[in-house]
């Protein structure tokens, strides 16, 4: 098995870090739509996506004990989705909307408090213990597995895996046709590029703000739920673990550019795993324990040589 | 003059505060990477606290013993916020943990040892705290060094009939140290070490880790906590079949793992722990002191945990008050011979003899706690495998 074509370059590095990178891409999406909309860096993001994971994890719980069956994470989420909305509409009225005309670093400050907040309501009311979302392992799909073989290949991609893979793609296509396509995509991007020329010109720029948490809302949940799907356990921390490298994506990628907060998502996932290739002789280029490292090498030298991202998004 | 006055009573007040209890600083990895271990050593701390009160208290005046909580999240950083609270604004007499070795070696060199405050440990284990003083005596410890440890886990895996292995281990204090005294020991019994990679705690995959290491050898040594990465580079483990037998330590030993994974899929794992000899006296004294207040008497440094509260109150109650200067020489005496032997739970039999002036030596639920020159102690150690879908310890011998 060790044997096949690729096997051990595809199986455990590309794919691991093309799934880290879907996850990556969709929580950058709401920070850079935050950041271009409404010219803040949300630190309260990881912690929104966490609590997603945590009320889907609840919704599933309940569903199990009332009708006793077991519903998949992706339709929990559902609902869960529309709490996460009214959690991110609630934040931005009491700690980010009294700051809107004051410094930037306010409400900077007020999202970083906000996250301790989150955190520690979530521990709170679920415990600090980690909880299962989907208990064992999940085997990679036979099916796939035995097609892939018979044309020399093998792929080990588990379900969980081509859910995400599936879910972003689709996430992706419905945020593109949004932002093109419908008047509130077209006013959000407008407000992105100037927020003064776009109230002048009669754009109501509450909804606006309104629709940003709306779509940042649902992409965190996303990558919330894509997170816990993929590491099959809820814990409290696992928001702020993966806000780092998601700021990394989207200055990658351009701030207010939703293309390049994928693109950039992508990278930083791919870039990750990929170090630790035996790219020369056999040992690890990279030491796996300096992957986090890497993120923030590329963040640092974007920022030196190409400050408005690889999408020209805003320089500050 | 006005400011002076005021600050006087406020020091008046802070001193009659003092008199009228002894508060100790218990920083505990209450939130973190294994909330789930640290629930039941809480839990015996506060059983040694109430079992002093019940039985007259401290001192002749009969004082509360108080233990004043914090959350050390088992985190450098946290633990020295956590203990320069406990230190300098509620002023305690000594600190009773924290749980984790970063942590505790963290507290230790910035806060504790500068504030010459004893630090007594109820679980840190690695090899690296044994060596940490220089010219003082402020850190001790209840559990027993990794040093031990590591060479019990090697001879184990060589008994098993494993000679050949990966080791992955977390990048922090505790989890590097007994990896290196794990191979080390693995490679002097005839074994052969395959490959030896650090990873990074808390990542979301561990496949490219898995992926590295897996490719040498079936067998994997892995040291990390269950809770910030443990778990999810297992799982990864085994869902790309690079591995099927893992070994390890007190780290990953947690319910959690089993449910997490699933009891089918553990079947050639072994972790060790830190243990309690269950045939002694001492650990007789303590079960029926655990069992009747519903706690887990033989989890991992449960019983260490209580022999650290009850040494720390006998310290403060053998040197007469809560300075804090006499009290590491205070708890040497109270823990080694000569001396009365005081089992657990005979806190008004220590009192009394104390108070005619005779000698105790301290016997505990974890061992008979006679700390070296280090500050350390002689332990035990059991190795638990998934049996019917719970950890099933014994004692390696």
């Amino acid at each position: 098995m060790w044997d096949a074509f690729g096997f051990e370059f595809v199986n455990f590095y590309l794919i691991p870090g093309l799934v880290l990178g879907c996850i990556y891409a969709l929580g950058a999406i709401g920070i850079t739509l935050t950041f271009g909309i409404l010219r803040f860096a949300n630190f309260a993001h990881g912690e929104l996506m966490m609590m997603g994971a945590y009320l889907t994890w609840t919704i599933m719980a309940i569903i199990t004990a009332v009708i006793g069956i077991t519903v998949h994470p992706l339709i929990a989420a559902i609902p869960a989705s529309i709490v996460v909305i009214y959690l991110f509409f609630w934040t931005d009225k009491f700690f980010y909307k009294p700051f809107r005309k004051a410094d930037t670093i306010k409400v900077v400050m007020a999202s970083f408090g906000m996250m301790l907040i989150l955190r520690s309501a979530v521990q709170v009311i679920w415990g600090p213990n980690q909880l299962t979302f989907v208990p064992g392992i999940a085997k990679p799909n036979a099916g796939l597995m035995s097609w892939t073989d018979d044309i020399g290949a093998i792929l080990l991609i588990p379900n969980k895996h081509l859910l995400i893979f599936a879910g972003t793609i689709v996430f992706v296509v419905v945020l593109s046709y949004i932002l093109n396509r419908t008047r509130i995509g077209k006013a959000m991007r407008a407000v992105s590029d100037s927020p003064d020329l776009a109230h002048v010109t009669g754009i109501d720029v509450d909804q606006v703000i309104r629709a940003t948490w709306i779509v940042g809302g649902v992409c965190a949940l996303a990558a919330g739920v894509f997170l816990a799907m993929d590491i099959q356990l809820l814990e409290t921390t696992m928001g702020f673990r993966m806000l780092l490298p998601m700021f990394a994506a989207a200055i990658l990628g351009g701030i207010g550019k939703p293309y390049g907060a994928v693109a950039g998502g992508l990278i930083i996932g791919l870039a990750e795993e990929l170090s630790a290739y035996p790219w020369i002789g056999t040992e690890p280029l990279l030491s796996p324990g300096y992957k986090t490292g890497v993120a923030f090498a590329i963040m640092v030298v974007m920022l030196i040589l190409r400050p408005q991202g690889l999408f020209k998004g805003r320089s500050f | 003059m006005k400011k002076l006055l005021l600050a006087n009573t406020a020091i008046a007040l802070l001193a009659t505060a003092a008199a009228a209890d002894v508060t100790v600083g218990n920083p505990m990895a209450m939130t973190g990477p294994i909330p789930d271990l640290v629930a039941p050593m809480a839990k015996a701390v506060d059983l040694a606290a109430a079992h002093i009160n019940e039985q007259g208290g401290m001192f002749a005046g009969g004082e509360m013993f108080k233990v004043e909580r914090a959350d050390s999240a088992c985190d450098p950083t946290a633990a020295v916020d956590a203990v320069t609270k406990l230190i300098n604004v509620s002023n305690v007499a000594g600190i009773i943990g924290p749980v984790c070795s970063g942590a505790t070696i963290a507290q230790a060199e910035s806060v504790s040892m500068p504030a010459g405050v004893v630090t007594l440990s109820v679980s840190a284990s690695s090899p690296a705290i044994s060596t940490m003083e220089d010219g003082t005596d402020l850190v001790f410890r209840t559990a027993a060094s990794d040093a031990y440890q590591g060479v019990a886990l090697a001879d184990l895996a060589i008994a098993n009939g494993i000679t050949e292995i990966a080791v992955s281990y977390a990048n922090d204090d505790y989890n590097a140290a007994i990896a290196g005294v794990f191979s080390e020991a693995f490679v002097a019994a005839g074994g052969t070490v395959t490959a030896n990679e650090a990873h990074e705690p808390s990542k979301a995959s561990y496949r490219s880790e898995v992926a590295t290491l897996g490719a040498t050898s079936d067998n994997l040594a892995l040291f990390a906590y269950y809770g910030s990465g443990g778990i999810t580079l297992m799982r990864n483990a085994l869902e790309t079949a690079a591995f099927d037998t893992f070994i390890g330590a007190d780290g990953m030993l947690s319910d959690e793992v089993i449910e997490q994974i699933g009891a089918e899929n553990l079947g050639s794992t072994t972790f060790t722990t830190s243990a309690s000899d269950a045939s002694t006296s001492a650990f007789g004294a303590w079960k029926a002191l655990a069992d009747a207040a519903d706690v887990p008497a033989s989890d991992p440094f449960v019983p260490n945990s209580y022999d650290a509260t009850f040494l720390m109150a006998l310290a403060i109650e053998a040197a007469g008050s809560a300075d804090r200067d006499g009290i590491a020489a205070s708890l040497r005496a109270v823990a080694t011979a000569p001396g009365e032997i005081i089992l657990p739970g005979e806190w008004a039999k220590a009192k009394a003899i104390l108070a005619a002036g005779g000698e105790i030596n301290y016997e505990g639920a974890a061992g008979n706690q006679d700390f070296d020159g280090n500050g350390d102690v002689a332990g035990e150690f059991s190795k638990s495998t998934v049996v019917d879908g719970a950890w099933a310890a014994e004692l390696i011998k």
